[in-house]
């Protein structure tokens, strides 16, 4: 947001509840028993949600220059280059294949 | 607002290389943002070997989620939401210059913050005492897996670096309510509030994915 934009009060506390709600749901979803990655995989869809209504509202960023979102993306580019990276190492130490000879 | 403000009007808190006020804190804000991103990149290891460890050990996670007090998280995980909340209308507060709400909001915000350290305190003690401690302190009993204590190491890494955190976020809105009690911060100049609040949704953040990943492991 720039300095004059006054944060709009209700978007802030909808946010609060929404983010509340999606609290709930992840412990639903945790007693509920999904296909083996799929756990995961909505445990962390739900957070990403909740992250990204964090970002969006409590920080400004849907109101601020798209500058901002940038230099926030870069960094989880960079964190996914990184596991990529190491997750091709660590898991494929027992393939069946020999790459290096 | 400043195009036709004179020199004479300039306020007290613009330093001269900025034009004004408004691209000050648009500067001040984007060089918090890039903090932000080593931040993120700093837990980022951490997470990288928490996901290397329950890759290679799937059944081991599942087993030491269980002994991690999933209700305790969660209540820790509502107390930053609330204190998310509190900070941004801190923010709101100098926005529409009203002091009173701003230490109000400040307030409750360390309130909230020292709630989060006193659950995980109890958190840990619990822990501690049925020995499971990091790498070589580990003495649980309780977890048939030779790798168990690797899980609490990365565990209190994890944890242990957010409450660290938490506390810096202490110390820094305990500065801005002295600041906010002076009447430094007014609609034209928020600055510092804003930077802090930036920092605490960011520890918000990171508990937000530490939560199901180390409490809600099925």
């Amino acid at each position: 947001m720039s300095l004059h934009h006054v944060l709009p009060l209700k978007t802030m506390i909808g946010t609060a509840v929404a983010l509340f709600v999606l609290t709930i749901l992840t412990v639903a979803v945790y007693y509920i028993d999904f296909p083996d990655p799929l756990n995961t995989i909505v445990a962390l869809g739900i957070a990403t949600v909740k992250a990204a209504l964090v970002c969006m509202f409590f920080m400004g960023l849907y109101w601020d220059t798209k500058f901002n979102t940038l230099v926030l993306l870069s960094s989880l580019l960079f964190f996914l280059i990184m596991i990529g990276i190491i997750l091709l190492d660590t898991l494929f130490r027992d393939a069946p294949f020999q790459i290096y000879g | 607002m400043a195009n036709n403000s004179g020199a004479a009007e300039k306020e007290a808190h613009l330093a001269h290389h900025f034009v004004d006020s408004e691209q000050q804190f648009e500067a001040s804000k984007l060089g918090m943002w890039v903090f932000l991103v080593t931040e993120i990149l700093f837990f980022g290891g951490l997470f990288v070997a928490y996901i290397v460890y329950r890759s290679w050990h799937p059944d081991l996670f599942e087993q030491a989620a269980m002994t991690l007090d999933t209700t305790l998280g969660a209540v820790n995980t509502g107390v930053l939401i609330v204190s998310s909340l509190t900070i941004v209308l801190a923010v709101r507060a100098a926005q529409i210059n009203d002091q009173r709400q701003q230490l109000i909001m400040l307030g409750s915000t360390i309130a909230l913050a020292i709630t989060f350290m006193v659950v995980k305190y109890f958190e840990y003690a619990s822990k501690f005492e049925a020995g499971m401690l990091p790498a070589g302190l580990y003495t649980y009993e309780g977890i048939e897996h030779e790798l168990a204590p690797v899980f609490y190491s990365i565990y209190y890494m994890l944890t242990g670096l957010h409450g660290i955190h938490v506390i810096i976020g202490i110390g820094l809105i305990s500065w801005l309510m002295v600041n906010a009690a002076k009447g430094t911060y007014h609609s034209g100049y928020f600055t510092p509030i804003e930077i802090v609040a930036l920092y605490w949704h960011l520890v918000d953040i990171i508990w937000i994915f530490l939560f199901p990943l180390l409490y809600l492991i099925e």
